[in-house]
């Protein structure tokens, strides 16, 4: 931490947008801090986006609302933004900038880290396979998260993805272990009463003081979200990797980030890519989401479940579709199961955990786990193509294999799928209500499950 | 004399320096106090636009730039192969001692191990005449790769005036020296090359020898040839990195270039983890022994992206001097094709589609046009090959976009990732009515003289199920499945044993994730046959329902997993049960 | 940095001086916690009676809640008793420092202020603004830098200065404050050292 101060300027060229456009900088550094001080001597801040010929681009996390161009004053503050650490955190709430918002002194800091982070390097990755028990069966099942995963959960607005997320938040755990594990939880424009379920939920089950929490409102500034997953993501990497605690941190709405990366780059005229939204999304992040992982050598972890709305419950939106290329699968939330009063209304057809595959079977779940989430998943793709079916031809056209297919359909969503808010499944509990709903199918058509485990586990009628 | 010049710009990767008249296009240059690598890529006045391979946070207007006077280069050597680079040929394992975990700025490091001593074979004697490209000895680089010193394509060749004996030397000793007009010049056991530059070869071959990938849905109905080019499109969660490792995993070649340009870290360290205890299935060594990955994933600076694929092709193209057949595989061209983006966005170029740059075209041409099966340089004659496969990560899954469009004009391989097919999971999901292969006719020879005559018309009999099947389901769609005579739902039975036995293939099985040829060509007839026997017996009056319910059925359909490589008589078996149970069934007709 | 050194031997004086009696406060807060825990739990038995009937699991989630506020209200509180301790070694310090006698050391210290000051503005020709305290040893430092005028403006500060261009588009804030303002966080994380806590 530097103990120099930096250089106030007064020569404001151009206030638009979020950005404020100072002139005759002579010593600003790219992305460095900024401290704005308005006319009447409040204080925002800030970070440079472009600097050089005399001009410095600085874009204000608080918003420039009631910024005049004579009496604004910049000051330079000579490092990057730096968010103070130490195991004190835990317990905390902080606001979307980092700063205390729970009435309690700042944090004395056993170090300042750069909230920007370093990129892992991948050589340095140890390639995660821990299983998680989350409880929740479908997820377990046949969605397996595992530790320092990156694992979205694509929702619509009004659905229950914040029950959802609470309720991993609450029940995960590594089953045979007893590490040190917290929370880390980023509100990102959402409104006051979901963080604040969020927070409840956490008290009630004891997991507040094992929890940091990061709140930016729908009412606080927007451009402050750009900050909100970093700080927090700061401080998620070093409880994994410093204090080598096992850290699940969830943010929420990715979908209210990137619309704050939007609107600066609108005010910087950028050209921008698909929707409006800038060439740079892509890259911008995979430097939030590739924050998850586990190194060698080091005993912690940071586990991500990101939670994003899609607009109009479009996957192909551009935030959903980025942000399924860099994380490692997603979870889909379906409007139907959904109207149906279906909890949690996974649509395990558009799901997927690609470290599924490294986490479970023999050793740390259950030998036939793969192959009889195969075949489940096989049935309940033929249910739904049957429920078409039968959607035109009427139930009286589907032969006998057909009616088995769509009873399976009924069974996995009423007696896999649902689920209390409250139930914490373990792992054998759900393997065995999918071996339920694969017996509801004659043997001849198990093609995906070994005949070992058909005779160990099949349940004749 | 190097350029010497200040910053006076700094956004993001984009830096302006000023006083670099003396700077060159693409030279390298050291930016700013903590010396990051950079690269000129425009010159106005005495201004450079310089784009920054490394994190430019906290650079500072007025901080020097300084010229190497060299274009950005790879070093060529033994000690490539197994190694894992970032995007300008930074050992990663070597950025770790020096700044641990996390990866640090103005690091510098030699891509291979310099003092590392390689025992070398003479293959020139004193006096021997040698151009670029003349093998002059050899090394043996790991167990699998007998790696050629070569005259470098930059050195004017000549007498041989000095060579080593045989012997354990390291990188730096002067193998060999070779007179030319009374100029000795010395050769080393490694050179640098260019990136941007292809490396140059005698001449160039038709490809006519399929690149055998063990994977059924490539090998037979959408085959590559060596030195060829094939595109690999999907949306997310359509298994394209899946395809991609299994591609870089069997692939009949010698090495393999793997890069993950702008993808996930987990994905190169599973590559890392897994492919050291994965056996080549031909020399029975681990595969990491022909295996060179380069990564810059996508949180690593987006400029370094954009160096990555030629750094990558660059080593591919120098093993292929050494007349080996190469696969290189890049996870995601999408992803450079934004790196182009975001840099001309910051020149203020004028866009073209979707922001893209103009030249987007020409670039995706120039980098496939680097793929190729060639007659090497230089004594002795040895064919080698580059084959590029590029993944396309299309925005929304849309293939309209301008990086798979653009790339389809470049490539003559298509292989169309379905998300329908991932959704069933149906993997690999190609989806077998909108992928191509422009190889099929070139390759087919190789299969009537290798497997079977009768591959080619088998493969097409196959392939036209496939295609019927389409037409059919959508009268399934409208009108339920029984509306259809038993000829046709025997088709679609037959597709439906097409796609479970044949086109699926779990990557994640020991047996089922390599198949041989041979056994790819016997499951296909396997299933032509069934179809054969099929419409005879209905044909005779044998109701559909006991032509499904044969018990061969469930076993041609496991044989792809239950069956192994160098077990192909139990093929044979399924044949001859096959053909007793039909004459079962359509005896008990008979005898009716 | 020179000043910063001297800076931090005034504030470790005091310190030594204000150890004992803060560490007092430390020891009675903890007590105080202890208590806190200590009453938490028949509230917690009472508690598990009256709902043992709900069942385990309610009983189970109430525990935990109980325990886990009551640790965080403790911890809570420490940090409270903490953070004033720190203030409190803190204002003595500043008022301490404001009494500081002007001598020729804390010329010195004016002098390098002034010098670091026109080095990160690039320019002599600045004006000065002060406190009335420091106006007689700033105005006979001055001639030292060609074109740096004393404001007649006076500021409220504890020591030091705050330079301005000509112009006026550049200010470099140097005063004491602003310079112990800075190095806040690193001063808190000493003092909480030197009482055991934040490591």
């Amino acid at each position: 931490m530097t103990t120099e101060g930096g250089v106030q300027y007064s020569k404001i060229a151009e206030i638009k947008g979020p950005l404020v456009i100072v002139d005759d900088v002579e010593n600003a550094a790219f992305d460095e801090l900024v401290e704005i001080e308005t006319k009447d001597g409040e204080r925002r801040l800030g970070k440079v986006l472009e600097v050089g010929n005399g001009k410095a681009i600085v874009q204000v996390f608080e918003g420039t609302s009631g910024l005049s161009i004579s009496g604004t004053k910049a000051k330079f503050v000579g490092k990057v933004m730096e968010m103070p650490v130490s195991k004190e955190v835990l317990g905390r709430v902080f606001d979307g900038l980092g700063r205390p918002k729970d009435g309690l002194p700042d944090p004395i800091a056993d170090k300042f880290i750069d909230i920007n982070g370093e990129p892992m390097n991948p050589e340095q990755r140890e390639y995660p396979k821990d299983f998680i028990q989350t409880g929740v069966s479908v997820i377990d099942g046949m969605i397996t998260l595992v530790r320092g995963q990156k694992l979205p959960i694509f929702s619509g607005s009004g659905m229950s993805h914040n029950l959802l997320a609470a309720q991993i938040a609450r029940q995960a755990s590594v089953v045979g272990t007893s590490d040190d594990f917290a929370v880390v939880f980023a509100a990102i424009g959402v409104q006051y009463s979901e963080a604040e379920y969020f927070r409840r939920s956490l008290e009630e089950s004891g997991a507040l003081k094992r929890s940091v929490l990061f709140l930016n409102t729908a009412d606080d500034p927007a451009i402050e979200r750009i900050i909100t997953p970093r700080v927090a993501l700061t401080v998620a990497e070093y409880l994994a990797f410093e204090l080598g605690m096992h850290v699940l941190v969830i943010l929420t709405d990715m979908t209210n980030y990137a619309e704050a990366l939007r609107e600066i780059s609108a005010a910087r005229e950028e050209v921008p890519g698909r929707k409006g939204y800038p060439g740079y999304l892509y890259t911008d992040l995979s430097t939030i989401y590739e924050r998850a992982g586990k190194l060698n050598g080091r005993k912690g972890s940071v586990t991500q479940v990101p939670i994003l709305s899609m607009p109009s419950d479009d996957i192909t939106h551009p935030i959903p579709d980025l942000t399924g290329y860099i994380t490692e699968g997603q979870v889909v939330l379906g409007r139907d199961l959904f109207r149906q009063g279906i909890y949690p209304p996974i649509n395990i057809l558009m799901s997927l955990s690609r470290l599924m595959k490294d986490g479970i079977g023999e050793g740390s779940t259950r030998a036939d786990h793969s192959e009889v989430s195969n075949q489940v998943y096989d049935a309940y793709s033929r249910a739904q193509e049957v429920r078409a079916l039968a959607g035109i031809v009427g139930k009286a056209g589907l032969t006998e294999i057909d009616l088995k297919y769509m009873n399976v359909g009924d069974v996995f969503e009423k007696e896999f799928l649902s689920q209390a808010t409250d139930e914490n499944r373990t792992i054998e509990e759900t393997l065995n209500v999918l071996w339920k709903i694969v017996s509801k199918l004659p043997k001849n058509e198990i093609t995906k499950i070994k005949d070992k485990f058909i005779d160990q586990y099949y349940q004749e009628e | 004399m190097a350029a010497q010049g200040r910053i006076v710009w700094v956004s993001g990767p984009a830096v302006k320096a000023d006083g670099m008249s003396d700077a060159k296009m693409y030279e390298t240059v050291t930016v700013g106090s903590s010396k990051l690598v950079g690269e000129v890529i425009r010159l106005t006045g005495d201004v450079a636009f310089i784009q920054v391979y490394e994190s430019t946070s906290g650079l500072k207007p007025g901080e020097p730039v300084i010229g190497t006077g060299n274009p950005l280069s790879v070093l060529l050597g033994p000690g490539i192969i197994g190694q894992l680079y970032d995007g300008i040929q930074r050992p990663l394992r070597e950025l770790s001692k020096a700044s641990g975990s996390f990866i640090g700025r103005g690091i510098t490091t030699t891509p291979v191990d310099m003092i590392k001593k390689y025992h070398f074979v003479p293959k020139v004697g004193n006096g021997d005449v040698v151009h670029p490209g003349f093998i002059i000895g050899t090394v043996q680089e790991t167990d699998l790769i007998e790696h050629s010193i070569m005259v470098p394509p930059d050195h004017p060749g000549g007498v041989i005036s000095s060579i080593v004996s045989e012997g354990d030397y390291d990188l730096e000793t002067v193998l060999a020296s070779a007179e030319k007009d009374g100029q000795n010049t010395p050769i080393k056991m490694y050179h640098r090359w260019p990136v941007r530059k292809p490396r140059p070869y005698h001449k160039r071959y038709d490809p006519t020898v399929p690149l055998l990938t063990g994977q059924r849905v490539i090998d037979t109905f959408f085959p590559i040839a060596k030195g060829g080019t094939g595109s690999i499109p999907g949306a997310f969660g359509t298994g394209k990195t899946v395809t991609l490792h299994q591609i870089a995993k069997w692939a009949d070649s010698q090495v393999v270039v793997y890069i993950g340009c702008g993808e996930r870290g987990n994905e190169m360290t599973e590559v890392l983890v897994e492919f050291p205890h994965l056996k080549d299935p031909r020399s029975g060594k681990p595969l990491m022994d022909r295996t060179v990955l380069v990564a810059n994933t996508s949180n690593m600076p987006v400029a370094a992206r954009e160096a990555s694929i030629y750094t990558g092709v660059t080593i591919a193209e120098y093993y292929r001097d050494m007349g080996k057949d190469v696969v290189l595989v890049a996870d995601s061209t999408s992803r450079w094709a934004e790196a182009l983006r975001e840099m001309s966005g910051r020149l203020e170029e004028m866009p073209a589609e979707e922001g893209y740059p103009s030249y987007l075209a020409s670039r995706l041409a120039e980098f496939y046009e680097r793929a190729g099966r060639v007659k090497a340089s230089g004594s002795p004659d040895r064919d080698g090959s580059v084959t590029l496969i590029g993944a396309v990560s299309p925005s929304g899954g849309d293939f309209t976009e301008p990086v798979t469009t653009h790339t389809m004009r470049f490539i003559k391989t298509f292989w169309a990732l379905d998300a329908k097919l991932a959704y069933s999971r149906h993997y690999p999901s190609i989806n077998w009515m909108n992928s191509y292969s422009g190889y099929l006719a070139d390759i087919a020879k190789w299969w009537g003289e290798n497997i079977s005559e009768e591959w080619l018309s088998l493969r097409s009999e196959a392939y036209g199920l496939l295609q019927r099947e389409d037409t059919l389901k959508e009268i399934v769609r409208l009108l339920g499945p029984e509306a259809l005579p038993d000829e046709e739902k025997l088709i679609l039975e037959v597709a439906r044993m097409v796609k479970i036995g044949l086109l699926q293939q779990n990557s994640f099985d020991d047996v089922d994730t390599y198949c041989s040829p041979e056994k790819q060509y016997k499951l296909m007839k396997l299933l032509v046959d069934f179809y054969r026997r099929g419409q005879q017996a209905l044909k005779e009056g044998t109701p559909l329902a006991d032509i499904r319910n044969i018990s061969v059925v469930s076993l041609i359909l496991k044989a792809r997993m239950d069956v192994k490589d160098n077990e192909m008589a139990k093929l044979d078996q399924l044949d001859v049960q096959m053909q007793e149970e039909f004459k079962t069934i359509t005896g008990v007709k008979v005898s009716n | 940095m020179a000043s910063n050194s001297a800076l931090e031997s005034t504030i470790d004086k005091i310190l030594t001086n204000t150890e004992k009696n803060v560490i007092s406060n430390i020891r009675l807060a903890l007590v105080d916690s202890q208590q806190k825990i200590d009453s938490a739990i028949p509230k917690l038995e009472s508690e598990y009676d009256k709902i043992i009937s709900d069942g385990k699991k309610e009983a189970n989630k109430i525990e935990k809640q109980i325990t886990g506020s009551s640790d965080i209200e403790a911890r809570n509180k420490q940090l409270m008793t903490l953070e004033e301790s720190v203030s409190k070694v803190f204002s003595e310090a500043l008022d301490q420092i404001t009494n500081t006698a002007r001598n020729a050391d804390y010329s010195n210290l004016i002098k390098t202020l002034l010098n670091e000051s026109t080095q990160i503005l690039g320019t002599t020709q600045i004006t000065v603004l002060t406190n009335s305290k420091d106006k007689d040893i700033v105005r006979s430092i001055l001639p030292q830098f060609p074109g740096a005028e004393l404001s007649s403006d006076q500021i409220n500060c504890i020591g030091g200065v705050i330079v301005k261009s000509k112009d006026g588009a550049m200010t470099f804030d140097n005063t004491l404050d602003a310079r112990i303002e800075r190095l806040k966080p690193l001063i808190r994380k000493e003092i909480a050292s030197k009482f055991g806590v934040g490591n």
